[in-house]
Order: structure tokens, then C-alpha cells, then sequence
């Protein structure tokens, strides 16, 4: 019995106890450096949540010039419900010579929308339907009714991983004068991963910051895309949407592969 | 001696054509376009074209919707058009009012590629005119 005490001696305890931790950081199963925000306030949380409407009612559909556009005349209703004035700067992206070449032997076939692939940030958010926002204490849950999308911004300070490099990328966020300050990385690369409308990929690299805040009853946000790999620098477009009809439940989208491609057989063919 | 539905029919099956967008601009009007890259690279939108027959199969999905005409040319061949309308959201209306064998006449802007028989953003009448669905039928083809 004395013996089992002095081997369990606070001693020998701490000292399992720093192996462990220390072996556990050689394995790379340390616990993730993780940086809670400091608790925010109720007036620095905005109250974002609740079923959104996107659709044209909200904002102009989206299109080769739209959210995009290289010029916009005086008085054009913008993507965020206000009209343009006369000083209207494009925010077209400046591309590099990287995505001119991908821009000139892109072939609409390739878009991996006709094969219901999802649709990424930036377009994701303005493609013309609902979604939904979910606001907890360590993440916000941004849900698309477009391609039955799920996003997951992580408020607890957590840090992306090689491992998680996908589809939607990675998210983290924090609330700030009343605004959610959302940055995605992590993207895999995409063909049309930039807009699908101009033929303009995106690659890894691509980072989407995003401000999402309250104007009244409409719910607004500006979406800046950085992808040094083939845009000269960032642009971005703020936009709109209105609170969804009540009692509206987001839909599932379920796009049907036989339908998403049968129009491609009635694109001229580009290549042999 | 033919029946008013079989006249229909045969009429219907053989008539196509193909006019710019100014002859038709009351249709225009009525049936504004959403400009849409991927509609643009597979359907010419300056242009429509008509055509007559009976719906086949109704494919009410997303992204899009999927109408299946059975038409025929000058020559008497058979010949399958497949209109594309918007997805599910809008096109729910197209089950009850586009049950199969249905005669109607078709008008929306026609596809690109050589041979091909496509069509989109087009109106439905039944034989004597009546729209079909609502606005004429036209459902939004919803950008993807």
C-alpha cells in the first residue's frame, strides 16, 4: 500500500502528466492554439439570424455584368438596393496574365455547375435565392438554399489546418462594430471559382473577407476577394438581402445531375 | 375528313419558324430576358423560334427544368425539342398544367449549337392561344 502512495506522489504526477503533453505536442495532437474572442457585448453582436431573402426582389440578377461591372450608367439600382451615382467605380476584377490564358481556352462545358458541383464564395451569396442565418455563441451557420449549401464561421479562434482545405474553404470570424467580419481561406481550385458568368477562376490562394450587418430591417454585406494567383489586387461588391416571406423554410435544392447538363449539348462546341 | 385536333396537330407538328428579335418585340415585352452567360453560350437570345406538338416528358427540377416536345419538320421527320425552363420554385405549375400529350405552341429563343432543337425562357398556349401556366408559361430561368 505504501508503495502504490509514492508512486502516485504529486512528483511522479506532474511529471506523467508534462510526458504526456509533451509527447502528445511531438505527435501533433497538441490542442489546437485556439484564441477565443473576448466576449462580446450585446450591442457589439448584431442580430443577424433568420431566414433571408436573396432572391431578384432583393437585387438584380446576376449576370456578365452583375454584381461585377466594368460601368454602371447614373441611377442603376446596385446589388445593395441603392442607386449608382455618376462617380461609379467599376470593381470588374483587374485580372492577371494567369487568368487572361485560363479566361481565353475556358469552355462552358468544363463549369462544374453542370455537373451540380456548388457554387463558392463570391457567388454563392448572390445567387438569386434564400438563405438562412444561424448565430451561436462559437459559430455562425450561414445555410444556402442554393445547392444545399452549409457554411460554418468559426468564432472560437481556432486556426485553419492543412486538412482543411475544400469546397467552401475554411471560415473564421469575429463580430465588430456591430458587424460579423467573416474570412474564408482554404479554397480548392476552381474554374469558374471567381464567376461563372466571365469564365474567371479561382485557386487556392483565394481569400473572401465578408461584412455582414443590419441596415434597418434588410440584412447587407460587402464581399472583397483576394486571389493573388490571378487577380492584381482585391474587389469586392456590397449587396442586399430583404427578410425572407414569414414562416419561409428553406427549401432543398437537390440539383438533378440529368438536368443540370442537358444544356451543354446545345453549346457549339469550342474544341474537338 | 379531319378533326379541328388532328388539323391542329398536323399544322402544328410541321410549322417552325425563326425570326429576329425586332419582328417579335411584343413578345419581347412581354417576356423580358434575363441576360445569363451560360444562357447565352447555349441559346442565341436575339432570336426566336417557334414550334408546335406534344409535351412528351416534364423534368420540374433544379437547377433547371426540363420540357419535352414532340414536333415534327416540313418533311414529316420527328423531331424532339427540349425546352429549358426555371427550377423547381418556379416551374412547380408545369406537373398539372403540362400533363403529357399535351398540344401546345411553344415560342422562346433558340439554341446554338447546328442541329440541335433547345429552346429557353419560352411562353406555352394551348392550340387556340390560351397561355399556358402563368405569364404565358414563362418560368425565370433562375441563374445557376
Amino acid at each position: 500500500m505504501r508503495s502504490t502512495i509514492s508512486r502516485l506522489s504529486p512528483q511522479r504526477c506532474f511529471g506523467i502528466v508534462a510526458c504526456a503533453v509533451l509527447l502528445m505536442a511531438m505527435n501533433g495532437h497538441a490542442l489546437p492554439a485556439l484564441k477565443a474572442q473576448s466576449a462580446p457585448t450585446a450591442a457589439t453582436v448584431p442580430d443577424l439570424s433568420g431566414v433571408w431573402d436573396g432572391t431578384r426582389r432583393a437585387h438584380p440578377t446576376n449576370s456578365s455584368t452583375v454584381p461585377w461591372a466594368r460601368t454602371v450608367p447614373e441611377g442603376t439600382i446596385l446589388p445593395d438596393g441603392t442607386p449608382a451615382d455618376k462617380n461609379y467605380v467599376s470593381n470588374f476584377p483587374v485580372l492577371n496574365e494567369r487568368a487572361l490564358a485560363f479566361q481565353k481556352i475556358f469552355d462552358e462545358p468544363l463549369s462544374p455547375k453542370y455537373d451540380c458541383q456548388p457554387s463558392t464564395p463570391p457567388a454563392l451569396e448572390f445567387d438569386p435565392f434564400n438563405m438562412e442565418i444561424v448565430q451561436w455563441p462559437d459559430r455562425v451557420l450561414l445555410r444556402y438554399e442554393k445547392d444545399d449549401q452549409l457554411r460554418t464561421v468559426w468564432l472560437d479562434g481556432r486556426q485553419s489546418t492543412p486538412h482543411d482545405f475544400g469546397i467552401q474553404g475554411f471560415s473564421v470570424g469575429h463580430y465588430e462594430s456591430s458587424a460579423l467580419l467573416v474570412e474564408t481561406t482554404q479554397y480548392v481550385f476552381d474554374i469558374t471559382g471567381f464567376d461563372d458568368y466571365n469564365g474567371i477562376p479561382s485557386s487556392q490562394q483565394k481569400k473572401v473577407t465578408e461584412r455582414y450587418w443590419r441596415d434597418g430591417d434588410q440584412l447587407k454585406a460587402t464581399i472583397t476577394v483576394e486571389d493573388p494567383m490571378f487577380l492584381r489586387k482585391p474587389t469586392s461588391y456590397t449587396m442586399r438581402w430583404l427578410p425572407a416571406l414569414k414562416g419561409y423554410k428553406l427549401k432543398a435544392f437537390d440539383c438533378d445531375a440529368e438536368a443540370a447538363r442537358l444544356s451543354v449539348q446545345f453549346i457549339p462546341p469550342k474544341y474537338k | 375528313m379531319k378533326t379541328g385536333k388532328e388539323d391542329f396537330l398536323m399544322t402544328v407538328g410541321s410549322r417552325m419558324s425563326v425570326a429576329l428579335v425586332l419582328a417579335v418585340g411584343f413578345l419581347m415585352r412581354v417576356t423580358p430576358v434575363v441576360a445569363h452567360h451560360s444562357a447565352a453560350a447555349a441559346y442565341d437570345e436575339t432570336k426566336r423560334v417557334e414550334a408546335q406538338g406534344t409535351v412528351t416528358k416534364v423534368l420540374v427540377r433544379n437547377p433547371h427544368s426540363w420540357v419535352f416536345l414532340e414536333s415534327g419538320d416540313d418533311k414529316g421527320q420527328k423531331i424532339e425539342w427540349l425546352i429549358e425552363m426555371g427550377g423547381v420554385t418556379s416551374m412547380a405549375w408545369a406537373k398539372d398544367a403540362l400533363p403529357i400529350g399535351t398540344a401546345v405552341k411553344v415560342v422562346g429563343h433558340p439554341s446554338r449549337a447546328q442541329g440541335s432543337h433547345g429552346m429557353t425562357a419560352a411562353t406555352f398556349a394551348k392550340a387556340d392561344g390560351t397561355p399556358v401556366g402563368p405569364r404565358g408559361g414563362r418560368g425565370e430561368y433562375t441563374p445557376r
